[in-house]
């Protein structure tokens, strides 16, 4: 069977720095995938690989049979991939719902944008509140929260989310997850999250792929990664998704 | 002695046209961080399209003759199409080089275009008379006031009102938008790179020929080299405003076309003719005061 | 290790030396043609060698793109005027000047350096203004710095002449005298280019915040290339008043302004070779295409390109090299004596 995603042997540089090499991994019709790794392993060039944002060397990535290699990030956004990227990106000049509509205009159903609009803001009430403030005046939750809505008024058939809980309290990082696993149900979206904590990918529940290095060195069900940091971390005193920089080289 | 509202007038009009020009160079900035040096040729270049090709001194009206209501739509669908054909023959193939690689082919491609129009027209400035009428003096506020003048300020609000409308209000203006912001994440959400870049030469090349149309009434004259003068003031206003501001590029326009005509008016005699001397200094002031210009706009800060 | 290190060292100081055999070899065959155009060309060429190299020091070592050169350029061919000009011719012409300056006579190489020095303080004091600012905003200065000369110098009647032409120089720029110069610009702009301040200038090139955060003081090694650089413009500006022997302010404005930084771009910004390459190259183009215009026969047909069409070429030349070879054609390489050990072929940055 035709996996939703599939990426075979993606090399990725950065002038002679390789940031990939030869990666390749499958996401099945509706799975959820936490990419995990120490800083440096290539999660955000695998993200950005996928989208069109960064140019590959080596290899090819399908999306429901369609080579993404290659195509400009429009295209592949209309193809139905959307990105929350790190750090939001939102637009901080235009308006919260300004920001929702700049990524309607590869749908056919304008008519639905509206109502889908309203949704998000049900989703997300803080947003619906200040719809006509500017999108630079939120707090740094709102940003997430109005970045993943913002990709999700692509009507994206997949979604990656690169880092949601990087600089959120946990509080918030918990209602972040619980809107995605939400949405992911009524939407049947397939995702890709970058997370760097095996054990909130476990709590949320989804396969992990575990980069080090530029390649694929661990694939399994997150809680039983979670398992084995939750040990090491208690023989080693360091749990194995964060190593120290050296250990990365 | 000239009266304050004629003051107001000389300065409302000169600063529209800087105004319009310095739009249309900071509507591209915005979008792909191009410092448009061809900006002014495009000016040039609808000022002598209305005109009969010839190296003659006296200019015959070529698409001048027609009526307004053909011309002015004509001249508009000219300049965004020289606007949209230079990014579709120079710009296109740019679009990973650094900013002052393009800034430089910028400068190269309004030379080209100068030396084109010097070819065919001639170095020698030609008097033209396009809507002559609208030089009569009408009253207003105790002053003789041209015509013209008073269409032009009411032009440039009226175009500055309608492409914020169109920025505001339009799905183009909307994606624009939020292209100068973050092009790559503008482009992550589907929004198509070239029809934002192609939306924004075409509305610069439309304010260029807006300006063409002005000057030509304004002066009578065409000259080869008008498109390089109004380049600089309009490059100048858009730094001032704060590079990639749409509305600080409108305000630095009106500043420095009042600036200009205050220096014109209360300058002593002798001193008169090195009134631009005296403008760019202050330019130079402005800009060593606030770097990042008078309006910047929150986007624009360098990214440390 | 070392040694490789020292031997770089030593050969970064060869490239004037292969410059300058070049433009000696250039001129040498030039003079032997005795082609009298032929010598007036390769005159100024050298004095635009002079030019670019001087634009170089401080673009090619600062990033920052100068449009405000040819304005130093002026105000060392004007100087140069005023210092050597007849004082009968200045009094008919110039009534404005000072009366030392209206009486001056001097000869004609220390009033060439006196017009280096001037161009250079000029620079040093608008630099000290422009500097402040960076990047693009930097760039948009220098062009207002050229307007204002421009300005000036075209209404100044009693001391420029303003817009008549001023006639009368001295032309005693012949090739040679060019080649002198040109040779010296060269040596300054390697010593520069070698000189601490020139290699803290490249480091911040890249990267403004980088350096900036290394603890470079960019601001005052920026105005010291842009001091080095205004001397040798300035006295690039002489020597083309002394060659042609009629100022005017025009010619130093927009139009040198792009053929110096086409040649500059041509031949890459990143290397003093690229200077005297994108120079020598776009100048032979200039010489062809100025004899297409004045037209030639092929068989029955007389050929004549439009007049314009020089510079129309010229320009799209330069976008087509900023297109496809955006570091210019020695892509930031430097003509350097050959090694006189075989180059080890697995020699890396020690970096294990």
């Amino acid at each position: 069977m035709m996996s939703k995603l599939g990426v075979f042997d993606v090399s990725v540089r950065y002038g002679k720095v390789p940031a990939l090499t030869d990666v390749t991994l499958h996401l099945e019709e509706g799975e959820r995938v936490f990419i995990s790794g120490p800083n440096g392993a290539g999660k955000s060039s695998l993200l950005g690989a996928i989208s069109g944002a960064v140019a590959t060397t080596h290899g090819r990535i399908e999306m429901d049979g369609h080579l993404l290699t290659g195509r400009a990030p429009e295209a592949i956004a209309r193809l139905g991939l959307s990105m929350v990227p790190e750090g939001r990106e939102i637009f901080g000049s235009l308006t919260v719902s300004e920001n929702l509509r700049v990524g309607t205009g590869l749908r056919r159903d304008r008519g639905a944008v509206e109502g889908d609009i309203e949704e998000i803001f049900e989703a997300f009430p803080i947003l619906g509140e200040r719809r006509h403030a500017s999108a630079g005046a939120l707090s740094g939750g709102q940003q997430q929260m109005l970045a993943i809505g913002r990709a999700l008024m692509t009507n994206p058939k997949l979604m990656m989310v690169d880092e949601p809980s990087l600089g959120l309290a946990p509080k918030i990082v918990d209602q972040v997850y619980d809107t995605l696993v939400q949405l992911q149900e009524e939407r049947g979206l397939t995702l890709l999250i970058v997370e760097q904590s095996s054990t909130r990918a476990a709590r949320v529940g989804g396969r992990m792929i575990l980069l080090r290095g530029g390649s694929v060195v661990g694939d399994g069900d997150a809680a039983a990664f979670a398992e084995k940091d939750l040990l090491s971390e208690a023989y080693f005193g360091q749990s194995k998704a964060q190593p120290k920089k050296e250990a990365a080289q | 002695m000239t009266s304050l509202a004629q003051l107001f007038f000389d300065a409302a009009s000169l600063g529209g046209i800087y105004a319009m020009a310095a739009l249309g160079i900071a509507l591209i900035f915005g979008v792909m961080n191009l410092v448009n040096f061809a900006h002014g040729e495009y000016i040039a270049f609808c000022v002598f399209a209305l005109i009969v090709p010839s190296t003659e001194a006296v200019a015959v009206m070529f698409l001048g003759k027609a009526p307004a209501f053909l011309l002015i739509p004509v001249l508009l669908g000219l300049g965004a199409g020289a606007a949209v054909a230079s990014e579709y023959v120079v710009f296109r193939h740019m679009r990973k080089a650094t900013p002052v690689a393009m800034m430089i082919s910028s400068f190269a491609l309004g030379f080209v275009i100068q030396n084109a129009l010097l070819a065919v027209y001639g170095g020698r400035p030609k008097a033209i008379s396009l809507w002559p009428d609208l030089n009569t003096p009408v009253g207003v506020l105790g002053a003789q006031v041209p015509l013209l003048q008073l269409i032009v300020v009411l032009t440039t609000l009226l175009v500055v009102c309608a492409l914020a409308l169109l920025l505001k209000k339009t799905r183009l203006g909307l994606e624009m938008r939020a292209a100068a912001e973050n092009f790559t994440m503008a482009r992550l959400l589907g929004v198509r790179a070239n029809v934002v870049i192609t939306g924004a030469f075409a509305l610069s090349g439309a304010l260029a020929a807006a300006v063409a149309l002005i000057m030509a009434t304004q002066t009578g004259v065409a000259d080869v080299r008008m498109g390089g003068q109004i380049m600089l003031v309009a490059f100048i206003a858009t730094v001032i405003g704060g590079l990639g501001s749409l509305p600080g590029a409108v305000a630095a326009g009106f500043l420095i076309g009042g600036a200009s005509v205050l220096l014109q008016a209360f300058l002593p005699l002798e001193v008169r003719p090195f009134r631009d001397a005296f403008l760019y200094t202050l330019v130079i002031a402005c800009l060593l005061l606030r770097p990042q210009g008078l309006f910047a706009a929150s986007s624009a800060k360098p990214r440390i | 290790m070392m040694g490789k290190h020292a031997q770089n060292r030593i050969l970064a100081y060869s490239t004037p030396l292969v410059l300058i055999g070049i433009l000696l070899v250039f001129v040498a065959a030039i003079t032997l043609t005795g082609d009298k155009a032929l010598g007036r060309m390769a005159a100024e060429t050298l004095i635009r060698v002079v030019l670019v190299v001087g634009l170089w020091i401080f673009v090619g070592n600062s990033g920052v793109v100068s449009f405000g050169h040819a304005g130093y350029m002026a105000i060392g061919a004007y100087c140069s005027a005023w210092l050597t000009l007849k004082p009968q011719m200045k009094s008919l012409f110039l009534p404005d000047l000072p009366s030392w300056l209206a009486q001056a006579e001097w000869p004609v190489l220390p009033a060439a350096v006196a017009s280096g020095l001037l161009a250079a303080f000029v620079a040093l004091v608008s630099g000290a203004t422009i500097l402040r600012l960076s990047g693009i905003a930097a760039s948009i200065a220098t062009f207002a710095f050229l307007a204002i000369v421009n300005t000036v110098y075209s209404n100044w009647e009693g001391v420029t002449g303003a817009t008549s032409s001023l006639v009368g120089l001295a032309r005693y720029v012949d090739q040679w005298v060019a080649l002198g110069w040109a040779a010296a610009a060269i040596i300054a702009a390697n010593l520069y280019a070698n000189s601490a301040s020139g290699l803290a200038l490249r480091a911040t090139r890249e990267d403004e915040a980088a350096a900036s955060a290394s603890g470079i003081n960019m601001y005052r090694h920026r105005l010291l290339s842009l001091v080095v650089s205004g001397f040798f413009t300035g006295v690039s500006g002489a020597l083309l008043g002394h060659s042609i022997g009629v100022l005017n302010p025009d010619s130093f404005y927009l139009g040198i302004t792009f053929i110096s930084l086409a040649m500059l771009v041509v031949g890459g910004i990143g290397s003093l070779s690229g200077a005297v390459v994108g120079v020598l190259s776009l100048s032979m183009m200039i010489e062809a295409l100025v004899r297409f215009e004045q037209g030639i026969s092929i068989g029955e047909t007389q050929l004549a390109l439009p007049s314009g069409a020089q510079e129309i070429l010229i320009g799209i030349v330069m976008i087509l090299v900023l297109i496809l070879r955006p570091s210019g054609l020695m892509a930031g390489k430097e003509l350097r004596m050959p090694r006189f050990a075989p180059r080890s072929p697995d020699y890396k940055t020690s970096n294990n």
